[in-house]
């Protein structure tokens, strides 16, 4: 499954964020963005998810086109586009436990299954025991995982992330971008990354930036 | 939903409310073309009179309460316990304004607990004096329970703001900053938090103050008297069987409108008074930091619970003989005498439920549908019945229902509460509904819930505590509609408003009292049930 993007305008009619931008992602191949505050990363995440609608409230527009696969997505709603989205905080639902915040995410089917299916990314998470818990009462870092299980137990065939890890200290970070980043590459999920870290930018495959005159390459050149 | 389809909905939502609300305010403002009435109305030696009492009663408690509101506001804001005070509200903002108002004067009457419990000791009085203490000429009485009951409402509609995460967290944050550079805390609360939240009040500011400028039944039951106040007058005037009295009364009605739009005007002053926002790099003496409620509230708390004790009392007192404290006989008379005529219990409750059904769903779909850009253009006109006097509004609702042959029917009173009701169930409901992350719904979609699922799912669970407590809201406005019900009802249907109301200029001290509580009863189980209904879901594994 490889993500490709080719955007022709993004902006408001008073303002382009971007223009002419073409990216591709291979399977299990991680691209971070990156860029100044406000060069339209987020839109951009917005908008290959098919949210930018919802996030800029009608503000702003995408002029481009978003394939799965070579399958066109430029029409298909949020909902039915199998790209998963992960956000700087973990918005975990506050009035739903821990395994129902996961629940929410698995597909429809046979009851027993769907809930193993949250016990298996429980204990991948090494949150086994924990699902009745409130997710207020979870560490940051357990949160963190919550919600990355929650994105995968979707079975996303794309997953954006805006900055993720921002909210974690440096050990907790260190920590758990591997744990991302290998869950991504061991599914083949195609992911974009924005970020303002460079450990993130050393560690993912490709680093794009946004805003700033510098060209796209491989992230160890 | 596509975007085609959802402004087609928005519109339509719009068209079902504004056409009622233009025709509405068109007609109450035709009701002043006609010359009769305002040379009866300039010709009348009491207008000038009653003029100035509107003027003096409505003013003095707009700005005694907003800034009770914002001294308020800044006690609890250094005692940190903003949070508690807005859950203590309900039980104030439940209180109707007749309720309060017959309470406060069975307190206050000659015959009232104040001077019983001062007599014959300290007054030496064995008789109730002629003491003009309810309905004194000045209209204090008037102003004391304007402002004691127009405070609550303010500080619920600044809770409303608070309660909103993002906001809390915000202005916490640059509280706390402010203290770091120095200020006291309460100064920073002056100085940072209250400029910011002070516009966000303009509305309820806007509707307090018309409610204090045109009030009818409160003023009838603690008011001045001779003359009343010139909504009384305007009220009088409308239920006049001859025409020129009627468009005298109308009359009345446009002076008020012109006098709450001129006072509206100047109301951006007023909120920009207490900003004091000279950035004049002055701090306070540190203070020491105190806990607990804060001293204002528990006055006013304080005054509500006697307020409350003086109808209970009065609703079970058999023979109570001046200056005895409490009642000499008990009797549950009164009590039997409103279960006798239930019916207008059961008018309240289905008048009440009915349009705040109607006003809530309205509202989410609303809220749900309608562009940020939209909401804002219209949210004057959906404001429109409370900056109207409501002796014009209902003018102009008389002249609607009249030709839809709806005037006396159960279905022209539920139009005319719903379209009361309708603008403080928004007012209460869209901070937190504009509020909602955004994020939420992109991350929902992402996950392959949008639409239905992800509102039934996620976003109404997560705003029910907003989402009862708006419906709580439309309860109590519509239980203490006194006004539209008479005069769309035709007097065909009681409320135990209407009752109460009618009752208060009486004699029957015990029934009175027995409807005024009644009236506060309704609305309090309204919150009662909202906080249930609203309460954040308990987790049954603790936390280790």
């Amino acid at each position: 499954m490889s993500l490709s993007v080719h955007l022709r305008q993004l902006g408001s009619p008073q303002r382009v964020l971007l223009h002419d931008l073409q990216l591709e992602v291979p399977p299990g191949h991680i691209l971070t963005l990156m860029g100044p505050s406000g060069s339209g990363k987020s839109s951009l995440l917005a908008a290959i998810a098919g949210t930018l609608d919802v996030l800029s409230a009608g503000q702003l527009h995408f002029d481009g086109q978003v394939r799965l696969d070579g399958q066109d997505l430029s029409h298909t709603p949020a909902a039915r586009r199998g790209i998963g989205l992960l956000f700087q905080d973990d918005l975990l639902f506050a009035h739903l436990t821990v395994a129902e915040n996961l629940l929410f995410a698995v597909p429809p089917g046979p009851r027993d299954q769907r809930l193993a299916a949250v016990e298996h990314a429980l204990a991948e998470a090494g949150l086994t025991g924990l699902g009745a818990r409130d997710p207020a009462t979870l560490s940051g870092g357990q949160r963190a995982r919550v919600a990355l299980m929650r994105a995968l137990l979707a079975r996303p065939r794309a997953l954006l992330m805006d900055e993720p890890f921002s909210r974690l200290d440096a050990a907790l970070r260190a920590q758990f971008r591997p744990f991302v980043f290998g869950h991504l590459r061991q599914r083949r999920i195609p992911a974009l990354l924005v970020t303002h870290d460079v450990a993130d930018i050393a560690e993912a495959d490709r680093v794009l930036a946004i805003g700033i005159p510098t060209a796209s390459g491989p992230a160890d050149a | 939903m596509h975007r085609l389809p959802r402004l087609a909905a928005a519109t339509a939502l719009l068209l079902v409310v504004a056409l009622p609300l233009v025709a509405t305010t068109a007609l109450a403002l035709a009701a002043l073309a006609d010359a009769a009435g305002w040379q009866a109305l300039v010709q009348d030696p009491r207008v000038p009179r009653a003029l100035g009492l509107s003027l003096w009663t409505g003013l003095a408690s707009t700005v005694l309460a907003w800034w009770g509101t914002a001294a308020l506001l800044a006690q609890a804001s250094v005692r940190g316990s903003l949070q508690r005070m807005a859950r203590s509200l309900p039980v104030l903002l439940a209180t109707p304004h007749a309720a309060f108002a017959i309470g406060l004067a069975f307190l206050l009457a000659p015959g009232g607990w104040v001077l019983r419990s001062l007599s014959p000791w300290l007054t030496g009085l064995d008789t109730p004096p002629h003491w003009p203490t309810t309905q004194d000429p000045w209209g204090l009485g008037l102003i004391a329970t304007l402002v004691a009951k127009e405070i609550p409402f303010l500080l619920w509609a600044a809770a409303t703001q608070w309660q909103r995460e993002d906001l809390r967290a915000r202005w916490r944050a640059e509280q706390a900053l402010a203290t770091t550079l120095g200020y006291g805390p309460r100064r920073a609360w002056w100085r940072v938090v209250w400029p910011q939240l002070a516009p966000r009040l303009h509305w309820p500011l806007l509707a307090v103050l018309a409610y204090g400028l045109t009030v009818v039944d409160l003023a009838l039951v603690i008011g001045p008297a001779s003359p009343p106040t010139l909504a009384v007058l305007a009220w009088q005037g409308l239920q006049d069987a001859d025409p020129v009295a009627n468009a005298q009364g109308a009359a009345a009605g446009g002076v008020l409108a012109l006098a709450v739009g001129l006072a509206a005007l100047a109301s951006h002053r007023l909120i920009g008074g207490p900003r004091a926002g000279r950035l004049d790099g002055e701090r306070a003496a540190r203070q020491t930091p105190r806990t607990g409620w804060p001293p204002g509230l528990l006055l006013l708390a304080g005054l509500y619970a006697l307020v409350l004790l003086a109808l209970a009392a009065g609703s079970v007192a058999g023979q109570w003989t001046f200056p005895a404290f409490w009642p000499q006989t008990l009797s549950l008379n009164a009590w039997r005498s409103v279960a006798g005529s239930s019916g207008s219990l059961w008018t309240t409750l289905a008048l009440g439920i009915g349009s705040t059904t109607l006003a809530l769903a309205w509202s989410v779909a609303w809220l749900e549908l309608a562009p940020r850009r939209w909401d804002r253009a219209v949210r004057p006109l959906l404001y429109l019945p409370l900056a109207l006097p409501a002796v014009l509004w209902v003018v102009g609702l008389y002249g609607l229902v009249l030709p839809l042959r709806i005037e006396g029917h159960w279905s022209g009173l539920l139009l005319a509460h719903t379209l009361m009701v309708l603008p403080y169930v928004l007012l209460s409901l869209s901070p937190a509904y504009q509020g909602f992350d955004p994020r939420c719904a992109a991350l929902a979609a992402s996950l392959g819930r949008a639409g239905w699922p992800f509102l039934l799912q996620v976003k109404w669970p997560l705003l029910r505590q907003s989402l009862a407590a708006s419906a709580a809201v439309g309860l109590a406005v519509s239980v203490a509609q006194y006004l539209p019900t008479l005069y769309v009802g035709a007097g065909r249907f009681a409320t135990v408003t209407t009752e109460a109301v009618t009752l208060a200029s009486g004699a029957q001290r015990a029934l009175t009292s027995a409807y005024a509580g009644l009236q506060f009863l309704l609305p309090v189980l309204g919150f009662a049930l909202a906080a249930r209904i609203g309460r954040p879901r308990r987790f049954t594994v603790a936390p280790p």
